[in-house]
């Protein structure tokens, strides 16, 4: 019962749209430093509604840039090409996130408003931890509940043997798998392997509740675990799980965070998700 | 009227006003009244102490308990409220599951507010805080009646 349960959630990621042929190319283009400024230019002429959307971003408070900008080429001079892939990755996930997800009682909006945030304050933590920058966290944080699109609709028939679970003790998606045979974090990464997304962040939007069961030992995925946690405690996007995910210990040891970091994280990151959670409206 | 607390955010009201706020996870909700006044007001705040961030908490105090807590009992005051007959309520200050120390932020919220008001001689008439579960508050000013909204069920608080 339940592995048929599965095998039907995951036929259930088809009926998400790809993202569009231009972001994938462009998000490949941040491991290969040679790709110039053409190219990226080249890519994003066809694509009329991308671009208004990267320049409105661009042009939103969060990046404070003195003068409006109105072509990529200024953007990518001003921004440089990792954000303008990140802006890029927000347009996208903006679209397919903004509806509403019924099952985990997200009402329009609180989705992405929960991507932003958990981007920011992934970015943040990567910053006041000084670790080396990997843009891609970015983008991982964006897309780690992407899951949460598909799961919607099996969870809201299940919701009662899920919260039985819960109210035990259990972490919300451990209920999940027991009561349905996979979990959100589970077809997030199906979904982003559909895209054909590195592997390093299929695992880090697979394992965002659980970092310790990651394969190899990632940073990306602390981050992402930790900052979702962070979000979901500010009650930026927090649903109908509450806050019943475990805190894994070993990723917080791991990173080495103190309490002082967190909520410096924290009082930097509602600005923003204000700022920018409201853009596409 | 009704009005809405964002996250970092308080409102005052009076006699027939309602005042919400959703979402309280690791936050503090704290919520005043005044019964003969029938004045009230109600705080969402996110972490414990300004001095984390000193430039946040002077563009909005209401960000921080130690900061927003005293705000929120000098609005009340200036609508007429008095200390005295004062009823104080809070909510919120949950946790994620896994007891890891480094995210006691619900915790810290609701240990430096007890502080605050230990300090002011002010009772804390009654409180629905910690666990996982997130809360919704709805706070009637004509009667000072509290709702807490918690899992699909509600109580009084
Ligand atoms: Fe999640
Ligand atoms: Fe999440």
């Amino acid at each position: 019962m339940k592995d048929v349960a599965k095998s039907q959630i995951i036929a259930g990621t088809k009926a998400i749209p790809a993202l569009p042929r231009a972001a994938t190319k462009l998000f490949e283009m941040l491991q290969n430093p040679d790709a110039d400024m053409a190219e990226i230019e080249g890519i994003l002429r066809f694509e009329p509604g991308l671009t208004a959307n990267i320049l409105k971003l661009t042009n939103s408070a969060y990046f404070g840039l003195p003068n409006k900008v109105g072509s990529i080429r200024q953007a990518l001079v001003l921004l440089g090409r990792e954000r303008l892939v990140e802006l890029t990755m927000v347009t996208c996930a903006g679209a397919l996130m903004w509806k509403s997800v019924p099952g985990y009682n997200l009402s329009p909006g609180e989705l992405w408003r929960h991507s932003i945030a958990v981007s920011l304050a992934a970015e943040g933590l990567v910053k006041v931890l000084n670790l080396p920058e990997d843009k891609r966290v970015f983008t991982a944080a964006l897309l780690h509940d992407i899951g949460k699109l598909v799961m919607g609709d099996w969870i809201k028939g299940d919701i009662e043997k899920i919260d039985e679970l819960t109210a035990q003790g259990t972490s919300f998606e451990v209920a999940e798998r027991l009561v349905l045979g996979t979990d959100h974090a589970e077809i997030g990464a199906e979904i982003l392997k559909s895209w054909a997304f590195p592997q390093e962040l299929v695992m880090a939007v697979r394992w965002h509740h659980q970092p310790e069961r990651a394969d190899e030992p990632s940073t990306m995925v602390d981050i992402v675990h930790v900052a979702n946690v962070l979000c979901l405690m500010i009650g930026i996007g927090i649903g109908i799980e509450g806050l019943r995910y475990e805190l894994s210990s070993s990723a917080t040891e791991k990173l080495g965070l103190k309490p002082a970091d967190i909520e410096q994280v924290a009082s930097s990151t509602l600005q923003w998700v204000d700022e920018l959670g409201n853009i596409f409206v | 009227m009704k009005y809405t607390v964002g996250v970092a955010d308080m409102k005052v009201g009076r006699f027939g006003d309602i005042l919400v706020t959703h979402a309280l996870g690791s936050c503090l909700g704290l919520a005043v009244y005044d019964p003969v006044a029938k004045v009230g007001g109600l705080l969402h705040a996110m972490l414990p102490l300004s001095k984390i961030n000193k430039e946040k908490a002077e563009a909005n105090p209401f960000m921080f308990v130690d900061t927003g807590v005293p705000e929120l009992f000098q609005e009340v005051y200036s609508l007429g409220g008095q200390k005295m007959r004062l009823e104080v309520k809070a909510a919120g200050c949950g946790e994620p599951l896994g007891n890891n120390q480094m995210f006691k932020i619900g915790e810290r919220n609701l240990t430096i507010l007890k502080k605050l008001l230990w300090k002011n001689n002010v009772l804390l008439n009654s409180k629905d805080v910690g666990g996982a579960a997130s809360r919704t508050v709805y706070f009637y000013l004509d009667t000072g009646r509290l709702v807490i909204r918690s899992n699909g069920a509600e109580r009084d608080l």
